[in-house]
């Protein structure tokens, strides 16, 4: 089925989907390489990675009954109190795609750490994407790609953000997140 | 391959984007969604090949196989 919105791409309009559902129920940020793709990078993506803050059982319940509501589906099960258990408790990713489509899919998981505290304290929003989301900040993301991921597909991405983002870039901030990913992530 | 045509290429890429500020989604739209398209008609394509079923169930790791019917053909 196409879902497709005229002028949104489809993995914008998935996105905006879900984070308006998301959003009722607790904090949320879009991190990685959705933010290089929806800041113009071209490449392709399977996936779409959510950081939420944690959550109590009976939220987590509602919120994934909203979803189910709106065409959502867990691609790991059906029973909620399962998938919060067995994933989200256990700081795994809980995969979200509409129904009946593999593609794209939005990778849920809680918060785990202060430096995903401090991804929350400086999350913004970004116009030039077009889209009223969060985001955890372009300083953040360039510093996860070059000091903790690093591969090639990384690399680029954190190109593009500094190419694009290039009178917002703050380079202290920067080594400054790369000293915490130090501290908490190798 | 990534050599210096590859790196040339996010800049240039950038470049258009600065210069053409109407233009550039158009075509970040129409790249994206082609690109979910082509998965799309590959998968229909997969299914319908002996143990196409359980290939995309692996593919995609789906623990809950009710919700993908249509994805899978059952």
């Amino acid at each position: 089925m196409k879902r497709s919105i005229s002028d949104l791409n489809e993995l914008k309009d998935f996105c905006i989907r879900f984070c308006g559902i998301v959003e009722r129920y607790t904090e949320y940020i879009i991190v990685s390489g959705f933010v290089a793709i929806a800041s113009g990078r071209v490449r392709g993506t399977e996936d779409i990675d959510m950081i939420i803050r944690p959550m109590n059982i009976e939220q987590f319940i509602k919120m994934h009954g909203e979803l189910l509501k709106n065409g959502f589906n867990a691609m790991q099960g059906t029973d909620p109190k399962e998938l919060y258990e067995d994933y989200l408790k256990d700081k795994l990713s809980l995969r979200y795609t509409f129904k009946d489509e593999p593609l794209p899919e939005m990778e849920m998981k809680f918060s785990k750490d202060a430096l995903d505290e401090y991804q929350f304290k400086t999350k913004e929003k970004l116009p030039l994407t077009n889209m009223d989301i969060w985001y955890s900040s372009i300083n953040m993301n360039i510093a996860f790609k070059e000091e903790l991921l690093k591969s090639h597909k990384d690399m680029d991405d954190a190109r593009h953000l500094r190419l694009i983002y290039s009178e917002e870039i703050d380079e202290k901030e920067i080594m400054k997140t790369k000293q915490m990913i130090k501290r908490y992530r190798l | 391959m990534r050599d210096k045509t590859h790196d040339d290429f996010i800049e240039r890429w950038v470049k258009f984007m600065k210069e053409n500020p109407d233009k550039w989604r158009d075509i970040h739209t129409r790249f994206i969604n082609s690109q979910l398209q082509m998965n799309r008609e590959f998968l229909e394509r997969l299914k319908k090949t002996p143990g196409g079923r359980e290939k995309i169930i692996k593919l995609y790791d789906i623990k809950n196989v009710g919700a993908y019917k249509g994805l899978l053909g059952d």
